[in-house]
């Protein structure tokens, strides 16, 4: 091997964002976690790997920061991390803010900024393709903040509502 | 006979592609609307021309009576197909198009009128001897509609009258859940179709949905071309559709289909149609609704036929006779469509957004691919979660099954979750495998419908394979095809 020189990157896959892995690209294998994998690429988008002593053609792209790989008709999402990160994405707002699942629109908002409102209680109601999902309150508490009106839309992960309780700063 | 010359589609993504490809076999030529939101589509690559339209949200441009005939005159056609969903159901649309001088491609507007009433659709129904389920209408008398839903029996199905396509239904299993049933239902409707009127009928346990292609011409003439079933259902919408029905007495599916013609020919039915119907476990048949267009589920007859059904419906429209007699319809082989839609359905079924980085259609023998995306096309929530069709034929159930499996694994579309895979578990299943499905599959299977865990080795091929295809990453350390080295030279 005349040259075992390495690129390196740190990985997760969505659904386990706490496991990272990390994974070389040396000339003669790529290496994740240590173990040698031997990969190819076929064509654009396009790549061979071996599994079990058998050939398997996976398809793979990337985005930015988030990398999707199919392997036999499924997909998986993976992240590349910044391994200086001390920990996966939090939501941001603490426990009293609800965050959208999904990008969509807001049908209807069943409180107001100032309200107090109990636990459990029904807060606004969102679509997504044709999807209704009821945003409930998770604490007893005053509504902090409902940032969006009747008809705007958002994006996954966005802010749809903060409840503070009465301890809570402004 | 007018011979349309120009076709304005009212429509958009797949669906709008199929009609453009028979249109110009056809020699018609093709109009398709652009939108700043829908610029991705692919029949606008296709279509002769494109006429842009507006609209906020995007969908409201395809809803737009008006905005729809001024893009149809404006660009000189003489007809238009409304597709299916959006306006292809809407009876003052149908009158409008043709008060505008054009074709309407589908039946007479007051056809669609009396289907779109599903309770005076079920009355009509009912005067040509088709069965129908025990039911209550709130219109009768709202003060007693509670009560008279109640002694119809449980489990009752609770819908809006003015619905359709699964929206704004309730079951209430047990006389208690009835109120909140109501409730649901009525807000739903409201939501949805504007009318907050209700419908209750008994809910037949372990329905099959069975429906008859019917189709009828401007002479008089009505015939069947055959029946679908389309049980696997989630949230009461069509996933996997196929044709012949599996384990469908023959008998009782000519009983189904004759009464679906002899409805048709009753209401003076012309163009495309659907019968739709349930069966249940014991070999009883309930007329459940009529839609009056093109359906999505439509090439599986095509497959089976061996008919273009677009170009049926444009001859008709045109005013020529249906092409063929009742005994001139064949039924060749098995046919099998699975809906390749943008949501996660193994987290029950949540829609997805993104964009398709990465497009592989699968094709091969008895392979057909609708897509309504192209590569690079954003996946946004302004539209249905449908993204394609995978339609496969074979000559019987078992070879359709595993071309249709085979073609499901090498479907991709990275950068947003499709149904894909999930399909696949569901043909792969043994009740679907013996046929024993009803509109209670997906539920009832759910815990072995849930996909394996990864393996480790799977896991760490696939983030062998994500480092590869990054491109900063890849540059220099993957081996490019023709350079590769030792075990993996061809």
């Amino acid at each position: 091997m005349a040259q075992l020189i390495a690129k390196m990157t740190t990985l997760q896959f969505s659904d386990t964002p706490d496991t990272r892995h990390q994974v070389q690209l040396r000339t003669d294998a790529v290496y994740v976690d240590g173990k040698p994998v031997q990969v190819r690429k076929a064509a654009a988008g396009s790549f061979m790997g071996m599994l079990n002593g058998c050939t398997e053609r996976l398809r793979a792209v990337a985005h930015g920061d988030t990398l999707y790989v199919q392997l036999r008709g499924r997909s998986v999402r993976i992240n590349r991390v910044d391994p200086t990160r001390a920990s996966a994405i939090g939501a941001a707002g603490g426990a009293g803010a609800s965050h959208a699942p999904m990008p969509g629109v807001v049908v209807s908002l069943l409180v107001a900024a100032g309200q107090h409102v109990g636990k459990g209680d029904a807060l606004l109601v969102i679509e997504s393709m044709k999807l209704q999902m009821t945003i409930s309150a998770t604490l007893d508490g005053e509504v902090a903040e409902l940032p969006l009106a009747v008809g705007q839309t958002f994006q996954r992960n966005d802010m749809l509502v903060r409840l503070r309780t009465s301890g809570d700063a402004a | 006979m007018t011979t349309i010359q120009k076709l304005f589609i009212a429509n958009r993504a797949e669906i709008a592609l199929r009609i453009v490809r028979t249109a110009r076999r056809m020699g018609i030529a093709t109009v398709v609307p652009l939108h700043s939101q829908d610029q991705f589509g692919p029949a606008l690559a296709e279509a002769d021309e494109t006429v842009e339209v507006f609209g906020t949200p995007a969908v409201a441009a395809w809803l737009d009576i008006p905005g729809m005939i001024r893009a149809a005159t404006d660009s000189g056609c003489d007809a238009i197909h409304p597709g299916y969903g959006f306006l292809s159901e809407n009876a003052a649309f149908a009158k409008a198009v043709e008060e505008a001088g054009l074709i309407f491609v589908g039946p007479p507007a007051p056809v669609i009128e009396l289907m779109g009433d599903k309770i005076a659709a079920r009355r009509f129904a009912v005067t040509q001897g088709m069965p129908v389920t025990p039911s209550a209408d709130e219109a009768e008398d709202p003060a007693t509609f509670e009560q008279r839903a109640r002694a119809v029996g449980f489990p009752l199905l609770v819908k809006g009258a003015a619905g359709g396509g699964g929206k704004g239904m309730q079951i209430a299993r047990r006389a208690e859940d009835l109120a909140n049933a109501i409730s649901v239902a009525r807000a739903e409707s409201q939501r949805y179709f504007g009318d907050g009127r209700l419908f209750a009928e008994r809910f037949v346990e372990q329905p099959r949905h069975i429906e008859v292609q019917v189709f009828g011409d401007t002479q008089g003439s009505v015939i069947h071309l055959g029946e679908r079933e389309c049980s696997i259902q989630r949230r009461f919408q069509k996933l996997i559709e196929e044709s012949p029905a599996p384990k469908l007495p023959a008998g009782l599916r000519d009983r189904i289909c004759n009464a679906a013609v002899k409805l048709a020919a009753a209401a003076k039915y012309v163009n495309a149609g659907t019968v739709e119907c349930i069966v249940s476990p014991n070999g009883e048949f309930f007329f459940l609704e009529m839609n009056t267009r093109l359906q999505v589920e439509h090439p599986v007859t095509e497959m089976v036929t061996g008919l273009d059904l677009v170009e049926l419906q444009l001859r008709v429209a045109q005013g020529e006779p249906l092409p063929l007699d009742q005994d001139d319809v064949q039924f060749g082989g098995h046919a099998i469509e699975c809906r390749i839609l943008a949501e996660d359905a193994d987290a029950g079924f949540v829609p997805d957004t993104g964009k398709v980085l990465l497009l592989n259609m699968p094709g091969g023998p008895g392979v057909r691919f609708d897509c309504g995306v192209t590569l690079g096309a954003p996946v946004t929530a302004d539209f249905d979660s449908m993204l394609a069709k995978l339609v496969v034929h074979g000559a019987d159930r078992t070879l359709a099954i595993s071309r249709m499996r085979s073609a499901l694994a090498e479907t991709a579309m990275l950068g947003v979750t499709i149904n894909n895979d999930f399909l696949s578990r569901v043909l792969q299943h043994p009740a679907f495998a013996r046929g024993d499905t009803d509109t209670g599959f997906l539920e009832r299977h759910k815990a072995e419908l849930a996909p394996a865990a990864f393996t480790d080795d799977e896991r760490q091929l696939m983030l062998a394979i994500a480092a590869s295809a990054a491109p900063d990453l890849s540059a220099t350390c993957i081996p490019e095809p023709y350079a590769s080295m030792g075990a993996w030279r061809n």
